[in-house]
């Protein structure tokens, strides 16, 4: 889980990708389309494409650049849930802390 | 460095939690750095603590255990403090390790800050958490905040989540 994860984020540190995969997450697109907005070459995109394909956060036909592209959200789900579980970590912590100080409390203003 | 809450965002992997507890500032902060009272609630109802060794200083580690009740497997860590200020202000990095300190470099680590904010009677904790190996967080660093990011962001997390 912690390999593909650091893929997906290494692969998300770009802000070219992540501007394609905005792109890509209102509809797919051939690579022409995608390469337009960035003043990039054909050949530039593509490798892009090539980084997000094998983190598997796109499909793409390798051979025919006529082909769209597609978002697999799957990947970014993973990561989304991974900072969850962080949060919901934290979160138990605050909660089980205030709890505890509370009891603190109580006990000091105990006749 | 970090405002609270701006910063919660898959690409940065920056995690910023806030809550008030309803007791004086140096009260809170002692929470979290005396054994005594970690041991009631650091680790979660069906993983207490189990161990605790805690030299809190500037270069001093805070060496703990967490034990789960129904198993018995116990989960290692070490805090390493990088910054302290009493009683406004923790830096540390959190490892993984085991019961001889040895650290566990195949899980990533995780650079922290707790800022302890008095507010009359009350205190305000952030925790600000980075979850990220160093050639990724690197990455992250220098790719910076960009405008419209968050914009972006909005609409993959809408399109994740639909």
């Amino acid at each position: 889980m912690r390999d593909s994860l650091g893929t997906t984020f290494a692969a998300l540190a770009d802000p070219t990708r992540r501007a394609i995969l905005a792109r890509l997450a209102q509809g797919e697109a051939t690579v022409k389309e995608l390469a337009e907005p960035f003043a990039m070459s054909l050949p530039a995109v593509s490798k892009h494409l090539r980084v997000l394909e094998r983190a598997g956060l796109i499909t793409h036909g390798r051979k025919a650049q006529w082909r769209p592209c597609q978002i697999n959200a799957a990947p970014l789900k993973e990561a989304a849930d991974y900072i969850s579980l962080y949060r919901q970590l934290w979160e138990g912590r605050f909660d089980r802390l205030d709890t505890y100080l509370n009891s603190l409390n109580n006990e000091e203003n105990a006749p | 460095m970090t405002q609270p809450g701006t910063h919660d965002t898959m690409a940065t992997r920056t995690l910023t939690i806030e809550r008030v507890f309803n007791a004086p500032r140096e009260k809170v902060f002692t929470a979290f750095t005396d054994c005594e009272h970690l041991m009631h609630w650091w680790g979660p109802h069906e993983w207490p603590l189990a161990h605790c060794d805690i030299d809190f200083r500037v270069g001093g580690t805070w060496h703990y255990a967490m034990r789960e009740t129904a198993t018995g497997n116990e989960s290692w860590a070490l805090m390493l403090f990088d910054e302290i200020i009493s009683p406004e202000f923790i830096r540390y990095r959190d490892v993984f390790s085991d019961a001889n300190r040895t650290i566990n470099t195949d899980l990533p680590e995780s650079a922290s800050t707790l800022h302890f904010y008095a507010e009359g009677d009350s205190t305000r904790v952030v925790s600000t958490s980075m979850y990220a190996d160093a050639e990724s967080l690197k990455k992250m660093l220098e790719m910076g905040m960009e405008q419209g990011f968050k914009e972006m962001w909005d609409r993959l997390d809408a399109y994740i989540t639909r």
